[in-house]
């Protein structure tokens, strides 16, 4: 988890840096707490000591739904998983998961990370899962 | 501060309206101001909430009821806070009428999005949520309270059966209340066969896309002494929020701000939570009713679903919990919600509840939450 310092600290950088396959940014406060959520003030500790961080990408998921109905973004990825992941560095990221039908795979606790993509958002993929279709069914 | 009544409340029939939002506000307006045996002059401030007016091209919906209610020149204001939008105008007329600044206050909210299709309401409701950094990443409401569902499974067994028990008491009560949009029972057959929406989610653990209105006529006792109806004493109204994004608080089982908002309703309000004789939470979800129970502090983490499955929070049960069918069955018209809670407290403790009537409420508790629990109201009612 790299440091920097707090200058492309903004959504549209969190965003381009995603969208660009560059790296998932984060901060991390004074109190510890890691987030890759934007704000000016730590939401815990009320400390403005935030360090913008490269997050690894690698977690485990915390809590996952399969979506049958999507929003209208998604409109052509349905089904698939919307998922919290617990990051290697702490602190938790969501994301989704492309071509998931059932809950099939997804446990909590499984390994996954980022995979960059063109399409929407944070995408996730499963460690040791060769193939999305693989959770079909 | 001065004793605050609800004095007088109104509600449409949930579903499909045939009116526009800024019809059936100034309707359910007037309805509540009639029952409160007041005048429109009567009234000193306004608090309209309408979330999705911008889906009936119309926003500053406040100054459109007050003409249409021959009351122009009483200011207005547009109070959103996603769901919670209505019981946060309930709060800001508490404020008012309490601390001095108004002797009589109209509290009304309305929805109309039944002119929109599934994907656009969905999309809709999503704005409640954080764009950037969840809606962004394939959220739709369902799917934010399923994360919460699969969390709270993996912690505590919470079995499909238990939610399922919260949809069928739901729906046998909403099947006696005229103003709900789903006026038919549900079995449990029927429960575990609906389609996954966002799993464990299926299409009865879901509240619907609802039209409606609602309003409530908030006054000082010292004003109105002697109300046609029995009126709701205001003995705790609390507004809290917690860290927006859900995945960013420090638990994913439970809505922080709803243990903070009973927290604090109950010290407010000096009683125990064994004083309540009934219950409206926020059941967008099934799940969210479990959730509500066990965060107010009714049933401790893990336990409501087992006590709802045995029938503790039916309507002749321990503990009745949403008598008028919840957002789950009632409807959920997002800006009207909150005071249509209220207005169904109102109506049990005058005894014209109907079929879902509970037995003489002393003590009623309202829950209302804004999205995934960025904010919520906790207001308690008692007898005067």
């Amino acid at each position: 988890m790299a440091e920097e310092p707090s200058e492309p600290h903004s959504i549209g950088a969190y965003r381009k840096a995603y969208e660009d396959g560059d790296s998932l940014l984060g901060f991390r406060s004074g109190c510890g707490f890691v987030t890759a959520t934007w704000g000016l003030v730590c939401p815990r500790c009320g400390q403005r000591d935030l360090h913008v961080v490269r997050l690894s990408g690698r977690g485990t998921l915390a809590a996952f739904t399969v979506q049958t109905v999507p929003s209208d973004e998604f409109l052509n990825d349905a089904p698939y998983a919307y998922v919290v992941v617990e990051l290697e560095e702490g602190g938790r990221i969501t994301g989704w998961i492309e071509g998931t039908a059932s809950e099939g795979a997804l446990s909590i606790g499984a390994a996954v990370r980022w995979k960059p993509t063109y399409k929407p958002g944070v995408q996730f993929q499963l460690v040791g899962v060769a193939s999305s279709d693989a959770l079909g069914g | 501060m001065r004793e605050t009544w609800v004095v007088g409340a109104a509600s449409n029939r949930f579903g499909k309206m045939r009116e526009s939002g800024r019809e059936a506000a100034t309707q359910v307006a007037l309805a509540a101001i009639d029952s409160a045996g007041l005048r429109p002059t009567d009234i000193e401030t306004t608090f309209v909430s309408n979330c999705f007016g911008i889906a009936e091209r119309q926003a500053h919906l406040g100054p459109l009821i007050n003409t249409a209610l021959g009351i122009p020149e009483v200011p207005s204001c547009t109070i959103e806070s996603a769901c919670s939008s209505s019981s946060a105008g309930l709060h800001e007329a508490f404020v008012h009428v309490a601390g001095g600044f108004a002797d009589a206050a109209l509290v009304v909210g309305a929805e109309k999005l039944s002119h929109l299709d599934t994907l656009h309401a969905t999309s809709y409701f999503a704005m409640g949520a954080d764009y950037a950094f969840e809606t962004r990443n394939g959220a739709t409401f369902p799917g934010l309270y399923a994360t919460l569902a699969t969390a709270h499974r993996a912690k505590y067994g919470t079995r499909a059966e238990e939610l399922g028990a919260v949809a069928i008491k739901n729906h046998a009560n909403a099947a006696r209340n005229p103003h709900a949009h789903f006026q038919k029972e549900i079995t449990m057959e029927s429960y575990l066969s609906s389609p996954v929406i966002a799993s464990p989610l299926r299409l009865y653990d879901c509240c619907p896309f609802s039209d409606g209105a609602a309003a409530l006529v908030v006054v000082a006792r010292e004003r109105f002494s002697s109300p046609p109806n029995e009126p709701l004493v205001i003995n705790a109204s609390v507004r809290t929020g917690s860290i927006a994004d859900m995945h960013d608080r420090t638990t994913l089982t439970g809505l922080p701000a709803t243990r903070l908002a009973a927290e604090r309703a109950f010290r407010a309000a000096g009683i125990e939570r064994s004083s309540v004789d009934l219950l409206e939470v926020h059941d967008c979800f099934t799940i969210a009713e479990l959730l509500a129970l066990e965060d107010l502090g009714f049933y401790p983490p893990g336990t409501a679903g087992r006590a709802t499955a045995e029938g503790e929070t039916q309507r002749e049960g321990r503990l009745p919990v949403n008598p008028s069918g919840g957002l789950k069955a009632k409807g959920h018209p997002v800006s009207a919600t909150g005071a249509s809670q209220v207005a169904e407290i109102f109506e049990q403790f005058n005894g014209r509840a109907g079929g879902r009537q509970v037995p003489h409420p002393e003590v009623a508790l309202a829950h209302n939450v804004g999205a995934t629990g960025g904010s919520c109201s906790v207001h308690i009612f008692g007898r005067r």
